[in-house]
């Protein structure tokens, strides 16, 4: 179809290795070492880090506290964006919502807060993962100035690298149907004015962690 | 872009002697560089230099296996729903982004920050085709804004002051006057968001391409590199040839190392792995994705000696580190990559005769590689450069009369040593305190030594009897 692909590949097909001792590594270490780690310390490492990255972390202590949270970031707006119910770890989100007479649609990009559930979450690093489908909607981490993620403590994972394993162990090809995956970091940033920090560039300003059981 | 890196020294010239740009790119620098510190050794010397280690040799396999892993990442990404494209040259890349456009009758197009687009003058092109581009980085935005060029690979507007983007955006965008950083960033977010949900086309770069999986990857802190990709019905994304790796587990790595590197973060706060376009039961994300393989000189790399330059992943910690960079700031370099891997990429991509100057813009303190998070030897291929431009003839006749008198000298211990002898003389005896000609420039701005009374060879002489049966031991 093309011959600049024919060319370039051509060209690149040398007679000797350009780097002939290099191999990849057997082993690979991970970015911060860590040991076997129980629940608990997993939770403590990844509340520290997602507030070192500027996250706003809540740890109710049953799932209606879950609920009274959530609303009370809502506070007076009627509409707010969502994940479908089902794909956020919360039992009565819906009802919820329904009683508090809050509508919540998948795309809007004027409303305050959106709602989600994540993948995963990274201790080491903080970071949640996100991946888009049925009832995953990109915009309702990324246009509201305010975002919720729901995580459920069995979630919390070590940190990147043992989720990529973890997806391998479960067949790329799951992975391979995601179209897109998002590992967030904290609310949006910019330092790009005079390298001071602002908070809440193009993506939300905020962002609250509400770790349940 | 047009090239004027040959331009180096009396660009330079002009940039020490702003006080505003040296404000500016000092303090961009330093806070780079400090924070990178911190986060690359948080967990001992010894680890933060293996995981170096582990990145390096990750890169250099990738390299080895380069075609191949071309071929396997077309293939994966193919069965994604990724439309795969090939690029030769900047031109070629252009017209394809065009046809893309005209495909799908684009008007409006949102950019987030890339390379290869600055490399290939992406954004003049569509504008000639009377398509509406917007950058979406808020560095870039303001670059684009003043009608300027990005001066630092990861802080595009490192040379500027606060002060002066907010006058450029009083001027240009009609902000209302603030002196607010909070509302500063405010007022380009609403700016920008609209042209966001209305744009047709996406247009970014790449950070990584996974082959394995057939992952195009990305990374960001502001989110708009997200709005690119996820609002407008087309996603098209320009990547170099050389950023295709193998596994996941490389990826896990480099995509760690590169904020680590870049800003001392331990991830940006946005990073994307993008595997096609939106799938039948979901109701955004684009259309369709397109990405382009552009070589543009990249292939001629690969087969020369300067090979490792391909292994960058423009983290920019070698301009953070460098003492020439620190003071000149990225536009004397006169092209789209600065500082030490730019002073490389530069004449490579470009010709060496089109940036004569920049293999000698360093000092060859070695900070570049000392702070690479893939242990690229860049001193070693700014002498191998060095060599290539005496050996082309492009260096000065002054330069090559001086090296020529010095060889002459060098080579006979007699001329040698009476050489030390006038320097001492003439330093010590008639107090020469600068010198003469084209050497005026090593005395205009620092003291000249004066040669001490005995030279070595003499010390050497007195304490070890006769020099030539020293020489012999």
């Amino acid at each position: 179809m093309s011959n600049s692909r024919e060319q370039i590949l051509q060209s690149l097909r040398r007679e000797t290795q350009p780097f002939p001792y290099a191999k990849a590594p057997s082993t690979y270490l991970h970015m911060v070492p860590s040991g076997d780690l129980s629940p608990e310390e997993l939770e403590t490492i990844f509340v520290d880090n997602a507030q070192k990255a500027a996250c706003i972390v809540h740890q109710p202590a049953s799932q209606e506290e879950a609920i009274q949270t959530l609303l009370d970031i809502v506070g007076e707006d009627r509409k707010i964006s969502s994940w479908e119910p089902d794909q956020i770890p919360v039992h009565g989100f819906e009802s919820a919502l329904d009683k508090a007479g809050i509508a919540y649609v998948g795309e809007d990009a004027l409303v305050n807060v959106g709602v989600t559930g994540v993948d995963a979450a990274l201790a080491a690093t903080g970071s949640l993962v996100l991946s888009s489908g049925h009832g995953r909607y990109r915009s309702a981490s990324l246009l509201p100035p305010i975002h919720v993620a729901v995580v459920s403590r069995a979630q919390i994972t070590t940190d990147l690298e043992t989720w990529l394993v973890g997806q391998r162990t479960k067949g790329l090809e799951r992975m391979r149907q995601t179209s897109n995956i998002v590992i967030i970091t904290g609310p949006s940033r910019t330092a790009d004015i005079a390298m001071q920090l602002v908070m809440g560039m193009h993506g939300p300003r905020e962002l609250h962690i509400i770790l349940i059981d | 872009m047009e090239v004027q890196s040959n331009n180096f020294i009396p660009a330079a010239r002009i940039a020490i002697h702003d006080v505003d740009l040296r404000t500016a790119v000092a303090m961009g620098t330093d806070s780079g560089f400090v924070k990178r510190q911190a986060v690359m050794f948080a967990d001992g010397k010894a680890h933060g230099e293996a995981i170096r280690g582990q990145a390096a040799a990750i890169k250099r396999n990738a390299l080895n296996k380069l075609p191949d892993l071309l071929e396997q990442a077309e293939a994966a990404m193919q069965e994604n729903g990724i439309e795969v494209l090939w690029a030769a040259d900047a031109a070629e890349a252009n017209r394809l982004v065009l046809e893309i456009a005209d495909r799908h009758d684009v008007h409006s197009v949102v950019k987030s920050k890339s390379m290869v687009t600055e490399e290939i003058g992406l954004n003049k092109i569509l504008e000639e085709d009377s398509i509406d581009v917007l950058e979406t980085d808020l560095g870039e935005f303001i670059v684009q804004l003043g009608e300027e060029t990005p001066s630092h690979i990861v802080i595009p507007i490192c040379h500027k002051t606060k002060e002066s983007i907010r006058q450029l955006m009083i001027d240009k965008a009609d902000m209302p006057p603030t002196d607010d950083t909070d509302e500063m960033a405010r007022f380009a977010r609403n700016y920008l968001r609209q042209r966001f949900l209305d744009a047709d086309m996406g247009v970014s770069g790449g950070n990584f391409v996974i082959a394995e999986t057939g992952t195009l990857c990305l990374v960001s802190n502001e989110g708009n590199i997200r709005l690119v990709t996820s609002q407008p019905r087309v996603h098209v994304a320009l990547v170099g040839i050389e950023k295709v790796i193998p596994t996941l587990e490389d990826y896990a790595t480099l995509t760690q190392v590169l904020p680590r590197s870049a800003t001392g973060q331990t991830m940006t706060v946005y990073t994307h792995m993008i595997n096609g376009p939106q799938r039948d039961d979901e109701i955004d994300g684009p259309e369709h994705v397109y990405v382009i393989f552009v070589d543009n000189g990249r292939s001629q790399i690969y087969t020369s000696d300067y090979c490792e330059a391909l292994a960058c992943i423009r983290c920019g910690a070698c301009l953070n580190g460098c003492p020439v960079y620190k003071v000149t700031g990225g536009h004397a370099y006169g092209w789209v990559y600065p500082g030490p891997i730019g002073a490389v990429i530069t004449p490579l991509l470009v010709g060496l005769e089109n940036a004569k100057p920049l293999p000698y813009a360093s000092s060859l303190c070695g900070m570049c590689k000392e702070v690479c998070p893939v242990i690229i030897d860049i001193p070693r291929m700014l002498l191998d450069l060095r060599y290539d431009l005496v050996r082309s003839g492009y260096t000065g006749l002054d330069w090559n009369m001086g090296m020529k008198a010095y060889a002459f000298g060098g080579s006979s211990p007699r001329l040698f040593s009476w050489a030390g002898k006038a320097a001492e003389l003439a330093t010590k005896r008639f107090k020469l305190n600068s010198l003469p000609g084209p050497l005026a420039g090593w005395t205009d701005y620092r003291s000249m030594p004066s040669f001490a009374v005995k030279s070595f060879h003499q010390l050497w002489g007195e304490t070890n009897g006769d020099l030539e049966g020293a020489d012999e031991q």
